[in-house]
């Protein structure tokens, strides 16, 4: 068994890793004292996945959007049950979400852990899927997208999605339509399958108090002997350097309108403006850079935010984020205000200032320091951590190396992403207003 | 004269270091957390002259201090403790509010030149609880005006979760004649009489009389403890306020019903049931596996019937409120069902009389609550909250004494239960033409 120890000794934490012969690669994050244990299995695969090309395929295949969800959902069922009641005869308790780029499926629980792992494995491996019960789950997912619909919260965070790409699929609802996912049978979703949830293209990560050599025992147990293969080749749109429109709005049930305003990144032609020379390294350096910056000027202490509250312009509810992903990146700034305009307008200007006066190096240095701070105190949970190595895994970026990003990041770089970041030209603004 | 009066709890996870002048202590040690935390929590009567007031205290209090006079002071400060998280609000426990100030700092062995966090974050918190920024011996009216404003906003806003709302409501109508019927935010019309004075005065009245617990987590130091009494005993603290116990009441002998329209699609329907069953009682485990076999979970009399069976919602579950031995059921359906659903919950609860659970039913219930109690162990937070309630409730328990008593729990305890469960109001918040 290959097994390899990677320890983090400044912040007292070690991480064991397994290099399984099908590809995949299997990590435990022990815990000792807790009693609560994790386990997730995710793959490679999520909603923005819906064009590629099949090793030895000379065309690439195209399918409708919102299987990837599709598929997460029919998993849990099994031709001996519902995989939801075995773990909950156990103790357990079993979920799986969706994202733009991976499906995961996990469980915790406080004991019996090997059975609920055993269990994650083998299901995640072989779907049951008949076309019967294809189509009943159309009805239901069909319920969930309008649930969605209803949602004031997804609505103004997917309106400005829309408002920002052009082209690319991360602005498309993650379930899909009722009309895509009309078009979705068993054929499909066995494609789908088998192309994307080869051990290869997948990784495990298990935390708590556990044995990770056992954890290791059943991963060469049950994982079904595959050899490793070709990557599947994904076919994404050439998104441009430009939104698709700088303003957008909707009328929904809602007592204060809610807003979302953001900016996008200019990813056109990433791979020649890299800040750091290894793809996974240079996209934990942005999302470091970015997110002291989101907090030098959006946070408590921000000039912004005490103009906007004082105003009573913004409340409690006033939030901030940066997502950043191999192929695009984007900021969102949003809460409930009765004058989302007005805020827009007060940060674009207050930007444009700091665009021309900059930070200062004391400001940097402490919001460094409470970052670093922040991040040690994620550390106390087993199921936090394990999420975060899984949400950046397959970006090429390990959760635990935030740490010493945040120790070593430097101010010239973080003011280089945050002038690149911060164009005006790439600014939008989604609001939900009220009847 | 008053003695000093020392108790060692019989137990392991926590132990009382101080309790004197309404003043208590309590320490949690923990070695596997990478931070320690303090809580300080002052109790008062849930009234509705003081609601309000009480839950502006801390989002005043927040804003700034003496020492650290603007949100930005008070977030460099808090940067510079390497990210220290500093929290405040109120909650409703039973028919007592409390209002809680929370601090979280990393260890000191995670930060830099062997400064002491714990200590400063003490300073800092002590700091802004009993020195607040004060213009003419009143909070400033400014400062008053926009939180008052911000909280109104948010209790309009309470609106906008339509599932929270109906939950709150049920309670509202349940409870309209006692204490328990209000929320911890008050309504809009509780904030017309509030001042900077007046306000200002109503707070020194807390610090001075009102009781108030403090619980530290994680590498505790005596050293820290010892600091902790001497900062808060130079508060004078005299004529201690009395705070009344939660009341329990009988269920009408006709069951009240609440119908109330908004604009939405989904019908949301609450059922409250009274059990008066004490707090404290071996009875209220019982009510545990009980309520956990009808609605806590997938294993569940509700989720299994109601979702399941006759597809009839997307959620139904039941909840329980341990101090008030209230257990209410909620569950998100078509307006056309209404009728249909709540027979099929009275069903389950005949079910349940009758006896008729099954062993996955009653082993998924037990192991869920346990499961559930040992997670706690896990958090700070959760522990400490368990712990602030044992010490409302006058208990020495420790979560094992509580897991072990859930595990003496029979399917015949759980049948015994059944003749406790009175029905008292229905209410159900629905679109328009029904």
């Amino acid at each position: 068994m290959k097994i390899r120890k990677i320890s983090y000794d400044q912040i007292n934490e070690s991480l064991y890793e397994y290099n399984h012969y099908s590809g995949l690669k299997a990590y435990v994050f022990p815990k000792k004292g807790f009693y609560k244990k994790f386990a997730a299995f995710g793959t490679n695969y999520g909603s923005v996945d819906s064009e590629f090309v099949i090793p030895g395929e000379a065309v690439s295949t195209k399918v409708p959007d919102g299987i990837a969800h599709f598929l997460e959902h029919k998993l849990f069922e099994q031709k001996d049950g519902n995989v939801m009641e075995k773990y909950s005869a156990m103790g357990a308790s079993p979920n799986a979400y969706t994202s733009f780029t991976q499906t995961v499926y996990w469980f915790t629980c406080t004991e019996k852990f090997h059975e609920g792992f055993n269990l994650l494995l083998n299901y995640v491996q072989n779907p049951y899927i008949t076309e019967e019960s294809v189509e009943r789950e159309k009805g239901i997912i069909g319920q969930e997208i309008q649930m969605y619909q209803d949602d004031p919260n997804w609505r103004v965070y997917f309106n400005l999605l829309n408002s920002f790409f052009v082209d690319h699929p991360t602005k498309k609802d993650i379930a899909g339509t009722i009309e895509s996912i009309s078009h979705i049978n068993k054929d499909t979703l066995y494609q789908c399958f088998h192309n994307f949830y080869h051990p290869s293209n997948m990784v495990l990560i298990a935390g708590g108090d556990i044995d990770y050599e056992e954890v290791f025992e059943s991963v060469d147990k049950h994982i079904e002997s595959q050899i490793p293969r070709e990557m599947i080749e994904r076919i994404y749109p050439k998104e441009p350097n430009e939104i698709r429109t700088n303003y957008v709005e909707q009328t929904m049930e809602v007592s204060i309108p809610i807003f979302y305003m953001g900016y996008k990144d200019k990813f056109r032609d990433r791979k020649n403006s890299r800040l750091l020379e290894d793809e996974g390294k240079d996209l934990l350096a942005r999302d470091v850079a970015m997110k002291i910056i989101l907090e030098m000027v959006f946070g408590k202490g921000s000039s912004i935010y005490n103009l906007l509250y004082n105003q009573g312009l913004i409340d409690n509810s006033f939030g901030y984020d940066y997502t950043i992903e191999k192929d695009y990146g984007y900021s969102m700034i949003g809460g409930e205000s009765f004058s989302p305009e007005k805020v827009r307008d007060i940060i674009s200007e207050e930007i444009r200032k700091l665009r021309e006066g900059g930070f200062s190096d004391i400001d940097f240095a402490i919001t460094k320091k409470m970052l670093k701070g922040r991040f040690v105190r994620s550390l106390n949970s087993v199921e936090k951590p394990c999420r975060g190595f899984m949400n950046n895994y397959f970006k090429g970026v390990n959760v635990f190396d935030y740490y010493t990003m945040y120790e070593n990041i430097d101010f010239e770089l973080t003011k280089e992403v945050f002038l690149d970041h911060f164009d005006e030209s790439m600014m939008a603004l989604s609001v939900v207003k009220g009847r | 004269m008053i003695k000093e009066r020392v108790t060692i709890v019989q137990n392991s996870s926590i132990e009382e270091v101080f309790s004197k002048y309404g003043l208590s202590i309590y320490k949690i040690p923990f070695e596997k957390f990478k931070t320690n935390t303090i809580t300080v929590c002052i109790y008062d009567d849930l009234t509705k002259d003081t609601v309000a007031k009480n839950a502006l205290i801390p989002s005043i209090l927040k804003q700034g201090s003496e020492g650290y006079p603007t949100r930005r002071d008070l977030s460099i400060a808090l940067k510079n403790l390497y990210g220290a998280v500093f929290d405040g609000g109120v909650s409703k426990k039973g028919e007592r509010q409390m209002i809680h100030f929370y601090m979280e700092t990393i260890k000191d062995m995670y930060g830099a030149d062997g400064e002491d966090l714990s200590q400063k974050a003490l300073d800092l918190i002590f700091q802004i609880i009993t020195n607040p920024l004060l213009e003419n011996e009143a909070f400033p009216a400014k400062t008053v005006e926009t939180e008052i404003n911000n909280m109104k906003k948010y209790i309009e806003g309470k609106l906008n979760d339509k599932v929270s709302y109906a939950f709150e409501r049920c309670i509202e109508e349940m409870c309209h004649d006692e204490a328990y019927g209000l929320s911890e935010y008050g309504n809009l019309e509780d904030y017309e009489e509030i001042t900077p004075k007046n306000l200002y005065q109503h707070y020194q009245n807390l610090l001075h009389q009102n009781p108030i617990g403090i619980y530290v987590t994680g590498e505790v130091k005596d050293e820290l403890i010892e600091k902790i009494k001497g900062k808060f005993l130079t508060l004078v603290r005299s004529k201690m306020k009395e705070i009344q116990k939660t009341s329990f009441k009988d269920a009408p002998s006709e069951v009240k019903e609440t119908l109330e329209e908004l604009n939405i699609n989904q019908g949301k329907l609450c059922m409250g049931f009274r059990t008066n069953i004490p707090p404290t009682s071996f009875e209220y485990y019982k009510l545990l596996v009980y309520n956990s076999i009808l609605g806590g979970g997938i294993h569940s009399k509700l989720f299994q019937n109601v979702r399941e069976k006759e597809g009839l919602a997307y959620y139904a579950h039941s909840k329980l409120d341990r101090f008030k031995g209230l257990m209410v059921i909620s569950s998100g359906i078509e307006v056309s069902n209404k009728d249909k659903v709540v027979s099929i919950v009275y069903q389950q609860l005949d079910e349940l009389a009758a006896g008729n659970i099954s062993d996955y039913e009653f082993e998924s219930a037990k192991k869920y609550i346990i499961s559930g109690l040992n997670s706690m162990k896990d958090s700070q937070l959760s522990l400490t909250d368990f712990y602030i309630s044992g010490s409302i409730l006058e208990v020495d328990q420790t979560l094992e004494d509580f897991i072990e008593n859930v595990n003496k729990i029979t399917k015949d305890d759980v049948v015994g239960i059944s003749k406790f469960i009175k029905p008292d109001t229905i209410y159900f918040l629905h679109g328009k033409g029904v």
